[in-house]
């Protein structure tokens, strides 16, 4: 544990992005959204708010090559090569509500019967710096979904706010030795306290800042896992689906993904991986034409049981929202993940 | 720091997104939040763009059917040779709706100014022409009269047969919204589409009767003596209503007097109210979009904020296309080409004169076997089908300008590389007449020149430059000749998200809601007719062409995710098929995906079954997919087809 000037943040992020390819939160010139993605440690800017796109991209793109083939129609050969990228990256200033999507989706790939190496190769060199939230946004219920406002573990180094000051703890080896090496003064048991402080009144702050989504979701998930939930329910929710994908896509945790192959230009054969989403009629479509989950109130439910019933939550380890609360900004319907717990618990207390 | 702002081509609502840009390559997409209409949402199509913009299957080299590929130079020099060869009566220019306003008013510039034709027109166009025909002599103002950022400012919506959430699904969305928030969102349709789901009220109408319910629910107004009677032409107005059979009108569309009644009061009890139909692919006729501008003007709501007759185009930039002045008797502005002070502006700035004959559109050159067209310049054509593909076969010369590998460049002569939307500069015109700027965003790897450029290279050849330095320039020379378009600069546009036209010196925020300075009621060009089911032909079949478009869309055949959900359907049903309702079935006695065989008076088909309670007994909805049978069917109803979305056959149904 230590203690930080303020300025010291851009030291670390200096450090950083000479060993990494530094991707973190920046604030668009031009219109003045905030994006999680590539940037220089000046442009970093950790009081940005939550980024509106998870970091999620940065592991598994929303569109990647993972693999390339020629066919030589002389030598009736093929040359197949699997495409990694494995380049060093730090994601800072990591919200943990990010964070906690980002060890959903290593579960997912890497927690599995199958390890997805594409997936792994990503993975492999990454140095984590996550940012506590002393203060919510709008949006955010990870209060809820037990992901925040404070990370308690998967990072190698948190920062914390702490005013005048940034609190450094470090989580890893790696982190512990990449700290240990600025010679930082030490914290206090003090400040450490004076954390614990600014976490419970982020807490209470989410009464009156975080207004725009509440998901009290415990009673829901059991609901949804025991099935007693109406079909009329569903299908409220299900026409209000316009299927456009984007709660998957915004979400820190999910990772559906279809596979394609296209020739290109230069005569080679590249199998790309793209984001794909279950709410998308053709995704659950079987070959043969059967497509088990046709009606839209069908697909719909499969997202909302997958995020939160208790058989999907064991793989996770946890329920598979996170309570960043994107779903709900992208929605062409109401029907983002606070909304459908709404109506759900709306059903079960009438 | 690879986010960079832009705007979505796929359809006319033009939602803002961010593309993830590396160098030469995009990689992905994000909505903006703080965009105006769209608001942080996109639709399948939009989220999947980077698709499309990242494929491969590009056309990157000039080409020349007698001598293979080629540089710029030769097959430039070819196609001018070619084109002065004939009389400008025999050549013709097919504008590309998705091509920016710059592009667009640089290829309208090569008809006219170089090549002297007045023969250029849209692909795709046909209905959005009728909705503002009738919206300009109404009102003096070519485009929607209210504003798609204003949806939720309207009291009363009403969406006219069009499946807006498939078309345009952020409108939908926003509409959705708005209903929520307490708007009266009324669906008036012959199927109950999504919207129609989402309404809170369904107005099931009998298949080709739009145009009646809304002369019915004006008649109601009109007896009620509730309605506008200051606007010019209403005596005619009212003279023609008396024309309509309102006593059978139960019988005659399937809606109850109640319910007439109902719509009536609640739209002229309301402060504001918005209409909401489909324009472009496949549009109303210029009579039923008349009948619906008619009852606005009669409810008074037109010029009011919140309030608006919109038309809502499928593509991209249709609006803007026909304000370039894509239209054999329009320049640019919706300006007749026949307004002698337009027409000077235009000799004085290009220092020539512009030409005399009376143009006609590539379609009607192409229908008439008889016409003089013997060359015709393709743009970007991503119609899956080619229409009177016998005729562009046996034409002497066609050439094609594109970006993408087409079917339509097999048939060319010579083929002209040009660059996407994102690897040059331009402006896009959405429904709302938003001109929003798209700045270029990454290099194309294949040296091909932007449209605009590749415009003024061939005039250049053909001893006309237009010497433009940027497509900035381009459009100052627009804002020069239009005057809805007078303030319109790259500056005025840069940091914005867009605005809405009228852009004048007066007025640089441009235009919410139109306030015309005179209303009119529109008047009808043809009597009233419904077509009638019959005891031989018990079943009205609709035709659906918009709500299908996206299948047989070429740019949509070139990405992953939207060609496999727009192709879902075709997969159950790979021949296409047949919707009717589940009474139907029963009483026909087939089963889901069960053969039919589908006879009407002229031709028949056969069809697979769909069984859906989406469609109401006593119709049926044939999608319009390209597949032999039921285009040979459609052949034979031609001039039914061409009715677009009220296209209406009665027919018998068997069993096969
Ligand atoms: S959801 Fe929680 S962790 Fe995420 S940004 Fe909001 S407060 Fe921070
Ligand atoms: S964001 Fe909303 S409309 Fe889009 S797929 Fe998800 S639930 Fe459906
Ligand atoms: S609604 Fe139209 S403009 Fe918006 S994302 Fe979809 S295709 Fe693009």
């Amino acid at each position: 544990m230590y203690l930080i000037k303020k300025n010291d943040v851009k030291k670390i992020a200096k450090a950083l992005e000479e060993k990494y390819t530094l991707y973190g939160p920046y604030v668009d010139e031009a219109f003045g959204q905030c994006f999680f993605d590539k940037v220089s440690a000046d442009n970093v800017d950790l009081n940005a708010p939550i980024p509106t796109n998870p970091p999620k991209h940065v592991v598994f793109p929303h569109l990647e090559t993972i693999m390339q083939y020629k066919y030589d129609k002389n030598a009736k050969k093929v040359d197949i090569a699997m495409v990694f990228d494995d380049t060093p990256k730090v994601l800072f200033g990591l919200r943990s509500c990010d964070l906690t999507g980002l060890q959903c989706i290593d579960r997912f790939f890497l927690g599995q019967e199958f390890v997805d190496e594409v997936y792994r190769h990503h993975r492999s060199r990454m140095f984590i710096v996550a940012n506590t939230c002393v203060v919510p946004f709008k949006q955010c219920f990870c209060v809820c979904t037990d992901s925040g406002p404070a990370a308690q573990e998967g990072y190698d180094v948190n920062l914390t706010n702490l005013g005048d000051s940034y609190l450094i703890e470090v989580g890893s080896e790696k982190g512990k030795a990449f700290i240990e090496s600025f010679g930082f003064a030490k914290a206090t048991e003090e400040q450490l306290k004076q954390k614990q402080k600014l976490i419970e009144k982020s807490i209470t702050m989410f009464e009156d800042i975080a207004t725009e989504s509440k998901a009290w979701a415990s009673r829901v998930m059991n609901r949804v896992t025991t099935g007693f939930i109406k079909e009329e329910v569903w299908e409220y929710i299900g026409n209000q689906c316009i299927e456009c994908g984007a709660c998957s896509y915004v979400c820190p945790s999910c990772t559906c993904f279809n596979i394609n192959d296209a020739n290109t230009i230069a005569g080679n054969t590249e199998r790309v991986r793209t984001w794909d989403s279950c709410s998308y009629e053709g995704y659950s479509r079987m070959a043969g034409g059967h497509n088990p989950r046709k009606p839209i109130e069908d697909r719909r439910n499969k997202r909302f049981l997958c995020k939160l019933s208790y058989s999907q939550s064991k793989k996770y380890l946890r329920p598979g929202c996170v309570g960043c609360g994107r779903c709900a900004w992208v929605c062409p319907g109401e029907i983002g993940l606070p909304n459908v717990v709404t109506y759900i618990r709306r059903e079960i207390h009438e | 720091m690879s986010y960079r702002p832009g705007v979505c081509t796929f359809c006319g609502t033009g939602c803002g997104h961010y593309l993830k840009v590396d160098g030469t390559s995009v990689q992905g997409v994000f909505p903006s939040r703080v965009h105006p209409v769209s608001k942080g949402r996109l639709c399948v199509r939009g989220w999947n763009i980077h698709e499309l913009l990242g494929t491969q299957e590009r056309i990157i080299k000039p080409y020349i059917k007698d001598s293979g590929q080629a540089n710029y130079q030769d097959a430039i020099a070819k196609l001018v040779s070619a084109l002065s060869s004939y009389k400008p009566e025999e050549i013709a220019f097919y504008a590309s709706p998705r091509s920016s306003n710059e592009d667009n008013f640089a290829l309208m510039k090569l008809a006219r100014l170089v090549f002297k034709t007045n023969n250029i027109s849209l692909q795709a166009e046909s209905g959005h022409r009728n909705s503002l025909d009738v919206l300009y002599n109404g009102t003096g103002f070519a485009g929607m009269l209210g504003s798609l950022e204003d949806i939720r400012k309207a009291e009363v919506l009403i969406v006219a047969g069009m499946d807006i959430t498939t078309q345009n699904p952020i409108i939908g969305s926003e509409l959705h919204y708005a209903s929520r928030s307490g708007s009266l969102l009324i669906t008036i349709d012959s199927r109950m589409t999504k919207i129609a789901k989402l309404s809170k009220k369904f107005i099931n109408i009998k298949p080709g009767t739009m145009r009646i319910v809304f002369d019915a629910i004006g008649h109601y107004i009109d007896k009620q003596q509730w309605g506008d009677t200051k606007s010019a032409h209403y005596e005619e107005y009212k003279k023609y209503l008396a024309t309509v059979p309102f006593d059978s009108i139960e019988k005659e569309t399937g809606v109850l007097p109640a319910e007439i009644a109902f719509v009536a009061e609640r739209l002229v009890k309301a402060k504001s109210a918005a209409v909401f139909f489909t324009s472009g692919i496949s549009g109303l006729s210029y009579d039923t979009v008349a009948s619906i501008y008619n009852l606005f003007v009669l409810a008074g709501k037109i010029g009011k904020e919140g309030c608006g007759v919109n038309p809502i185009v499928g593509i991209n930039n249709l609006q803007g296309s026909f304000d370039m002045g894509c239209a054999p008797d329009l320049l640019t502005g919706f300006q007749s080409i026949d307004d002698a002070t337009a027409k000077k502006n235009f000799e004085k700035k290009w220092g020539h004169e512009l030409p005399q004959f009376k143009g006609k559109t590539v379609e009607q050159l192409l229908a008439d076997s008889s016409s003089p067209l013997k060359a015709l310049v393709i743009v970007d054509h991503d119609d899956g089908i080619v229409k009177y593909a016998d005729r562009l076969q046996s034409l002497p010369f066609v050439a094609y300008i594109g970006a993408f590998t087409n079917k339509v460049a097999d048939v060319a002569h010579v083929v002209l590389p040009i660059t996407t939307y994102i690897e040059t500069d331009g402006t896009f015109t959405n429904a709302e007449r938003r001109v929003q700027l798209s700045l270029k965003k990454c290099d194309n790897t294949f040296d091909v020149l932007p449209m605009w450029k590749l415009c003024d290279t061939i005039a250049q050849a053909a001893g006309k430059a237009f010497n433009y330095q940027g497509a900035s320039e381009v459009m100052d020379e627009i804002a020069s000749l239009t005057p809805s378009y007078e303030s319109i600069s790259y500056k005025l546009l840069s940091k914005k998200h867009g605005v809405q036209w009228p852009c004048t010196k007066k007025n640089h925020d441009g235009t919410k809601y139109c306030v015309p300075e005179k209303v009119s009621f529109v008047l009808p060009q043809k009597p009233y007719a419904a077509v009638q089911a019959t005891q031989e032909y018990p079943y009205l079949l609709m035709l659906g062409k918009s709500q299908h478009y996206w299948h047989q869309n070429n740019i949509m055949h070139k990405t992953f995710i939207p060609l496999r959900e727009y192709n879902a359907t075709l997969l159950l049903y790979p021949d296409g098929y047949m919707a009717i309702a589940p009474e139907d079935a029963k009483k026909i006695g087939v089963r889901d995906r069960w053969p039919v065989k589908v006879v009407a008076e002229k031709a028949s088909m056969k069809a697979m079954v769909m069984i859906s309670d989406d469609v109401a007994p006593g119709t049926a909805y044939v999608p319009y997919f390209i597949r032999e049978g039921i285009a040979s069917f459609l052949l034979a109803y031609s001039d039914i087809v061409s009715q677009g979305e009220e296209a209406t056959i009665p027919v018998r149904i068997e069993k096969v």
